[in-house]
């Protein structure tokens, strides 16, 4: 396994190592056998006749209860450890992990045991993850999730259009996240770079569909907070067309979207990108000219200018649409 | 061997060449019609299996572009589950074997079963008629519910996916009514319950299994239809957990659908292989029963990052884990038939033991994931890919070769090449496990299933080669038993029993007669056979 991150990570690590021992001991013992027979018992006489055993009651009886036994440790091993990933595993401890879905009773009681230091709300849809900060700034990112380290952060979690499943190997249990259903995550994690991606199939693009988690130091975090909620505003220089491109090819724009010789091959999006700026419209969409302007007002906001399409709100800020409309006027 | 007249049924002149296929009741050549379409099928999803390796054989790879890829892999565990593995075990092995076996002439009704294999041909061609002309699915064999629905499957491919499954599911629940008339009512005199062979009960389980869990998938497959083109709100968006729940209260029992028959091949293969009874008879039986039987309380298992209860997800985890009792008990009994007997190291037994080893994996692997935390972590990652591959390539599959290589020479009348059989074998087993067990190793380190492609730099890199590279053996294993299928036509004839057999279709001739038996034998044992050549030695 990956090296676990939250305690509710460990704990079910730990129980894998566990049980993985009684199968391998299992293993060796049936496949000993067999190999022992095949080697002993193989025929060497054409007309050799073994003796015709039928059974033996004590013997079943033997490998009836023996297995019977080895389940129940494996069940009580993981009653043991579910109970302590859902229960001590709360946020009392410092790196807990705990998942629930339409559960308001369990999330009243992680509450209860140790107050949420911020609840960020996360949008899946296809294919790109999206998490609302709390505090009124509108800071939304997409794909990647910075929070403060050693915090405890609680994802609400729900599903645009078809089930996704949350899948941080790192951070603990998986959860689906399904449409018009909340999803509850909580974790505490050290500083660092987690990355999942989502796990239930949801489409075309489903292997583009990265979850990133970055845990900043708290001074760092109100730093990157504080830029966020800025640029959210407007744009402080004129569009650089290779911030554009980095802002292009390292975010979930690749999913979707196809440009010749670069990181950018995602098929989803009708027409490829690699000529983009040669195209009279944008998104073949009739009357709509291609230039600048109607370039920032579609990143801005494409259902407002084509109902239907499959581009999301992306909620990109001021100054990402200008470096973004810069660079895909270079694509010529 | 006693035996006591029937009068041959009145039948019209027997119709031979392509007519003769066409219009045939005759369980043994619908039979061998359900195995020859199911091979096919194997084929191809094979071939589509190794165009998923190739895809995934290094990082950003893009044989074919995202779309097909997830058609491509649909398809494959479509075909592989419903127009292989099952049509093979239950229409063919069942069809052919099971009247021979108990004594009868045909099963109890054979032209339903004639419509059974009919439909079932027609499913598979409609879905692969619908993929090979551009409709086609890309919702997974699991087909969730909103994925599956009209908003993000718009496409008729979908559709045309929903109605084959259905009428898999006409061909599959009549099979089984059929298969439970046949073994209640037309079993030779003195077959009573304790002497049918290891094979009947697994297929009587079996049937019991299709009888209760297809109606439940054909309903939910038919509201879905209903769903998608007359506006219905069976599966709405905000009832997730509805398909899932009927989907997997078929889809689970039919993993032992799948599972029992192969265990009643070997169960039959071991004791004429080893010389010896099958030990501890009743224990067998009763564990299989108590596998179909609990093979009903487990589905919510597949549920357990989904949302349910925790407190039914616990149930469940208890039920899944007790099945490895009966499970287990079978696999000590095999390996109690093995000891002290007289093994005769032939490719049919050698398919059993290689059975066994990636079956045994494959169980234990299971009660790894019924353990709730565990499977929070593993579920829908490439852990969950090679669990299902080690039982039911590693079970299912090994099962349906050794019951080939037993049972073709009785088809046929020809022997296999046994040398090319042990080829094949190795190379298969060698192959199976090259490529499916670093896929354990890819689920941990955070690989999910079902992704078109992946980025380097997360340690996927070498495990899914070493896989590719396993796939390529794995194909090449299938390209030797195809030849030795071609080979066949010089092999040595088989005559009525080149096993030493112990079940009544070794009685007859190979390949049987129409009527199968010119007089029906009297049953005094589980193996008549074995008394038989005993009499034979021991009386003047």
């Amino acid at each position: 396994m990956l090296p676990p991150v939250t305690r509710d990570a460990q704990l079910i690590s730990a129980l894998y190592d566990a049980v993985l021992a009684l199968a391998v001991l299992t293993f060796v013992v049936v496949e000993g056998l067999l190999i022992y027979s095949v080697i002993r018992f193989r025929r060497r006489r054409a007309d050799e006749m073994p003796e015709q055993v039928h059974g033996n009651r004590t013997l079943e009886l033997v490998w009836t209860v023996v297995p019977a036994i080895v389940v129940a440790v494996i069940f009580v091993l993981s009653v043991d450890t579910l109970g302590r990933m859902t229960a001590r595993g709360t946020l009392s401890n410092p790196v807990a992990h705990v998942h629930a879905i339409n559960d308001q009773e369990a999330r009243r009681r992680v509450e209860r045991a140790q107050p949420v230091d911020m609840v960020i709300e996360v949008v899946g849809r296809q294919w790109i993850w999206q998490y609302k900060y709390p505090g009124g700034d509108g800071v939304i990112t997409n794909e990647e999730l910075v929070v403060p380290a050693n915090k405890n952060i609680r994802l609400d979690m729900t599903a645009a259009d078809v089930i996704h499943a949350w899948w941080m190997p790192e951070l603990g249990p998986m959860i689906y996240v399904n449409p018009g259903q909340m999803s509850y995550v909580w974790f505490n994690v050290p500083p660092g770079e987690y990355i999942g991606q989502c796990n239930v199939y949801c489409g075309v693009a489903h292997a583009n569909m990265i979850s990133r988690v970055k845990a900043l130091p708290q001074a760092e975090f109100d730093e990157w907070y504080a830029r966020q909620a800025a640029a959210n505003s407007t744009a402080t220089r004129p569009g650089d067309p290779e911030a554009g491109r980095q802002l292009f090819m390292n975010s979930s724009c690749v999913a979707c979207h196809y440009i010749e010789g670069t990181k950018a091959q995602g098929r989803v999006a009708p027409r490829e990108l690699t000529r983009f700026a040669a195209y009279p419209t944008i998104a073949q969409l009739e009357g709509f000219e291609n230039n600048a302007e109607n370039l920032a007002a579609w990143l801005r906001n494409p259902q407002a200018v084509k109902p239907g399409t499959a581009m999301p709100n992306l909620n990109l800020k001021a100054q990402e649409i200008a470096d973004l409309v810069a660079y895909l006027q270079t694509l010529k | 061997m006693a035996s006591i007249s029937i009068p041959l049924p009145l039948r019209e002149r027997a119709r031979t060449g392509l007519l003769g296929w066409l219009a045939t009741v005759d369980h043994k050549k619908i039979g061998v019609m359900y195995m020859v379409m199911a091979f096919a099928f194997f084929v191809i999803a094979g071939l589509l299996a190794l165009v998923i390796r190739l895809q995934l054989a290094a990082p950003n790879m893009q044989i074919v572009d995202p779309n097909t890829y997830n058609q491509i892999f649909t398809m494959h565990g479509t075909v592989m589950i419903f127009l292989f593995t099952i049509p093979m075990l239950v229409g063919g092995f069942g069809n052919y074997f099971l009247p021979l076996m108990i004594g009868a002439r045909d099963v109890a009704f054979p032209r339903l079963n004639a419509f059974s294999f009919w439909i079932s041909l027609g499913a598979g061609l409609v879905m692969f008629g619908g993929f090979l002309f551009g409709a086609r699915s890309d919702a997974t064999w699991t087909a969730y519910v909103p994925y599956s629905n009209k908003t993000f499957s718009p496409t008729i491919g979908m559709d045309i996916w929903l109605l084959g499954l259905i009428l898999l599911g006409i061909g599959s629940t009549l099979g089984a009514v059929n298969f439970l008339v046949t073994l209640y009512t037309m079993r030779a005199p003195g077959m009573t319950a304790w002497r049918i062979p290891m094979f009947g009960w697994a297929m009587a389980t079996t049937a019991v299994m299709v009888l209760l869990a297809t109606p439940v998938l054909t309903a939910a497959l038919i509201m879905l239809v209903a769903d998608r083109n007359f506006n219905t709100q069976f599966f709405s968006a905000n009832q997730a957990q509805l398909w899932q729940h009927m989907f997997w209260f078929y889809s689970h029992p039919a993993v032992y659908i799948m599972i029992l028959p192969a265990m009643g091949i070997v169960s039959e293969i071991i004791p004429v292989f080893a010389r010896k009874p099958l030990f501890g008879l009743r224990a067998v039986v009763i564990s299989t029963a108590l596998i179909g039987l609990l093979g009903f309380t487990t589905w919510v298992h597949h549920m357990f990052v989904s949302g349910v209860d925790p407190v039914i997800e616990r149930f469940f985890m208890f039920t899944t884990m007790v099945i490895a009792v009966p499970t287990g008990v079978k696999v000590f009994n095999w390996l109690a038939t093995l000891w002290g007997g007289s093994l005769n190291l032939k490719t049919p037994l050698l398919m059993c033991l290689g059975f066994l080893t990636t079956f045994v994996i494959g169980g234990l692997s299971g009660v790894m994931m019924a353990s709730i935390p565990i499977d929070q972590y593993v579920h829908n990652s490439y852990w969950v890919v090679a669990h299902f591959h080690y039982t039911l390539f590693g079970g299912s599959v090994f099962g349906i070769f050794a019951g080939l290589y037993y049972w073709v020479p009785k088809i046929t009348g020809r022997m296999f090449d046994d040398k090319l059989g042990k080829l094949h074998f190795w190379l298969m087993l060698i192959g199976f496990n090259v490529t499916f067990f670093p896929m354990h190793h890819l689920g941990l380190m955070g690989m999910p299933r079902r992704i078109a492609t992946y980025a380097a730099g997360r340690g996927w890199e070498s495990g899914n080669l070493i896989a590719t590279i396993g796939a390529f053996l794995l194909a090449l294993s299938v390209l030797i038993f195809i030849l030795n299928v071609i080979k066949l036509r010089n092999g040595q004839p088989a005559g009525e029993d080149p096993w030493e057999g112990n079940t009544l279709e070794w009685s007859t001739s190979s390949p049987p007669p129409e009527y199968n038996f010119r007089e029906i034998p009297v049953v005094e044992s589980e193996r008549p056979l074995f008394d038989a050549r005993w009499r034979a030695s021991h009386l003047p």
